[in-house]
């Protein structure tokens, strides 16, 4: 495994600044280091990876290097070297800010790792239950043992404990799997244009990869002004990438050269992608199925389209934009729209709240049709008692109701407290309330 | 099973099938947005799963309930009835469940083009149309609300606990005859069918 730099601004990763913003300023870092050492690989913004065998005999040494890379970015960057990638990252993880960990020992490195090193979820925690809490005894446990019991997320996380990386089995990056698209007659001026193309390109380069079952970890981006100028810069992730991480990415990476000190004069005349460092873990991904089995608890394989849903939904966004395909975490509130927190569908989700009893929590079931701003409803009220409800053109009369239930508004916003009703009328029910003596609509128990 | 969407003794909710459409229609407020998601609950355990919402009403809270992870449910909206076709097309092509409201200008062939993407993606997909019914040849089972009661309520009393939402189901998925289910509803599963409802008359015309 080659050994590989890692430049780590945690701070980055984790900002609310929007990626392609924070993917400008980076590339400044990236053409920083790129000045000291070539073939730097972003990941993301803030993360980047750069083989450095060659590099480090120029220099003198791993921590001459390392120095030599911090002296050249601004500061706050952790700085790691290992061997490969995940490894990097995890010592550059344990780099105070401004400092550097160099492993040199990888494999004793990893062993003393605890298993959360693996990307955090259902996997980890359950090694963790079975009693193995680092990645040496993960890494000391039967590859064939492991894939069979936890499928392909179990042979790649066996692979990561035992220093191997992600790397796949080595194979021939057939040429035809490269994609462009050129314009010389018209060259590329307008932003959307180009993040047009890259979506489309990046499309179709997964698409012919995945006929053959393969996905790209690496991807070089490589882009011809109209004036002749050709710029290129290679992307890494340490997953294969999707049609969505990787247009993201090249478009992220064409906007940053756009717009840095010269741009590319005169449009883009030519974008080319070029996968390499193939993977087998191509076009149905594995997910693991928890099942009860004659008592036992087994994982099993199931096949699904991930990528296909993931082609689905970026089609979806190209058509309606981002901020109408979401997704949506849940959080606390009294009404139900105050109960979801949305966010657009690729986008890394909020944190949960932590789980808390919410005293005066409209009760379940919740309204399957929910307004955030609640429009007025008519409702015919006879001494306090609702007697009828105009729902569309026709007063339905009202058959039973549950309320009044108070809700305090934020009366340090200035907002008045109202009355909750549950209504029942022929055709269903809805969620209502009163407030300063106006009826408003907050949901329909459709 | 090929026999049909419904099982054969009419006690389980109907599920999606793979290139089949189930159409559910009715008022709004007698629970069909919940029995459309409901669908959604089975695949959401294997893969991705979408709803389209045209109205931007559509609230993840009853999905979650029934069983759905949020991680599984991406809601996409779009009130642009011009757009629909070309944005459930895509979502049909490829998320292997998808619940997707109709809206009321959308013509009959590309409700027929729809059928036939479902059919040659084996994708499962329920449609709600906010207007008239889908057009005839499109939904494989067609499930329209009849009637809907809920537990729990009094006068001011009580909360809502409990729907019971009728159903008359037609179409192929029946082989042609009509038949009535009723299902039950408390809010934290899936519904299930109450069995022993009405039996069966032959669908006229």
């Amino acid at each position: 495994m080659a050994r590989t730099l890692c430049v780590w601004y945690p701070e980055w990763t984790d900002d609310e600044e929007p990626p392609d913003e924070a993917f400008r300023r980076f590339e400044k870092v990236v053409r920083a280091v790129e000045e000291l050492v070539p073939r730097v690989e972003p990941a993301e913004p803030g993360l980047a990876y750069v083989p450095v065998a060659g590099a480090v005999r120029y220099y003198g040494g791993e921590e001459l290097l390392a120095r030599k890379v911090q002296e050249a970015i601004p500061p706050g960057a952790r700085v790691g070297v290992a061997d490969g990638p995940f490894a990097a990252r995890c010592a550059a993880e344990r780099a105070d800010p401004d400092s550097r960990f160099i492993v040199e020992d990888t494999s004793s490195f990893l062993e003393s790792l605890g298993v959360e090193a693996l990307a955090p979820g259902e996997l980890t925690e359950t090694f963790r239950w079975l009693g193995i809490t680092t990645l040496g005894e993960l890494a000391r446990l039967p590859r064939e043992a492991v894939a069979s019991r936890f499928g392909l997320e179990g042979l790649t996380a066996h692979r990561l404990a035992t220093g191997e990386d992600r790397s796949p089995r080595p194979r021939p990056i057939p040429v035809h799997h490269a994609v462009e698209s050129s314009h010389h007659d018209e060259p590329l001026l307008a932003a959307e244009q180009v993040a047009f193309i890259t979506r489309a390109l990046a499309a179709k380069m997964l698409a012919g990869l995945q006929r053959e079952g393969l996905s790209p970890f690496r991807v070089l981006v490589e882009v011809e002004s109209a004036s002749g100028n050709v710029r290129q810069r290679v992307w890494r992730s340490t997953d294969p990438f999707t049609e969505h991480s990787l247009a993201e990415r090249v478009w992220w990476q064409v906007r940053a050269w756009m717009e840095s000190p010269g741009g590319i004069p005169g449009g883009v005349a030519r974008i080319r992608l070029d996968p390499s460092d193939l993977s087998d873990e191509g076009r149905q991904m594995s997910l693991l199925e928890r099942t009860e089995r004659d008592g036992e608890t087994v994982w099993q394989e199931v096949e699904v389209g991930r990528h296909d849903a993931e082609r689905a939904l970026s089609r979806a966004q190209a058509l309606v934009g981002p901020d109408a395909v979401l997704q949506a975490v849940k959080r606390g509130g009294r009404m139900p729209h105050e109960q979801v927190t949305w966010y657009p569908w690729g986008d890394r989700p909020p944190d949960p709240e932590p789980e808390a009893p919410w005293p005066g929590r409209t009760p379940s079931p919740s309204p399957a049709l929910v307004s955030s701003s609640p429009p007025p409803l008519e409702i015919e009220w006879d001494g306090g008692i609702p007697v009828r409800v105009r729902l569309g053109t026709r007063w339905e009369p009202v058959l039973s109701w549950a309320g009044p239930w108070r809700l305090v508004g934020r009366w340090w916003e200035g907002e008045a407290p109202a009355d909750r009703y549950q209504i029942v009328t022929s055709v269903g029910a809805v969620l209502c309330f009163v407030r300063e003596g106006k009826t408003y609509l907050a949901g329909v128990y459709d | 099973m090929e026999s049909g969407l419904v099982a054969p003794s009419w006690n389980e909710v109907p599920r999606l099938q793979p290139g089949r459409i189930v159409e559910v229609s009715g008022p709004t407020g007698m629970g069909l947005t919940r029995l459309g998601l409901g669908m959604l609950v089975e695949p959401s355990r294997r893969s991705q799963v979408a709803a389209l919402d045209v109205k931007g009403w559509l609230s993840p809270l009853a999905a979650w309930e029934m069983g759905i992870d949020p991680g599984r449910l991406v809601v996409v909206r779009c009130g642009d009835s011009r757009q629909w076709p070309r944005l459930v097309a895509a979502l049909v092509d490829g998320v292997a469940a998808v619940y997707a409201e109709v809206p009321t200008r959308v013509g009959a062939k590309e409700l027929r083009r729809l059928a036939a993407l479902t059919r040659a993606r084996r994708t499962g997909v329920a449609l709600r149309p906010l207007g008239e019914g889908l057009p005839s040849g499109v939904a494989h089972l067609r499930l329209q609300a009849v009637e809907v009661r809920w537990e729990g309520v009094e006068r001011g009393h009580g909360q809502l606990r409990r729907r019971h939402l009728v159903l008359e189901a037609s179409g192929r998925g029946t082989a042609g005859m009509t038949r009535k289910i009723e299902m039950v509803d408390d809010g934290t599963d899936v519904m299930r069918v109450v069995s022993g409802v009405d039996g069966r008359r032959r669908a006229t015309g």
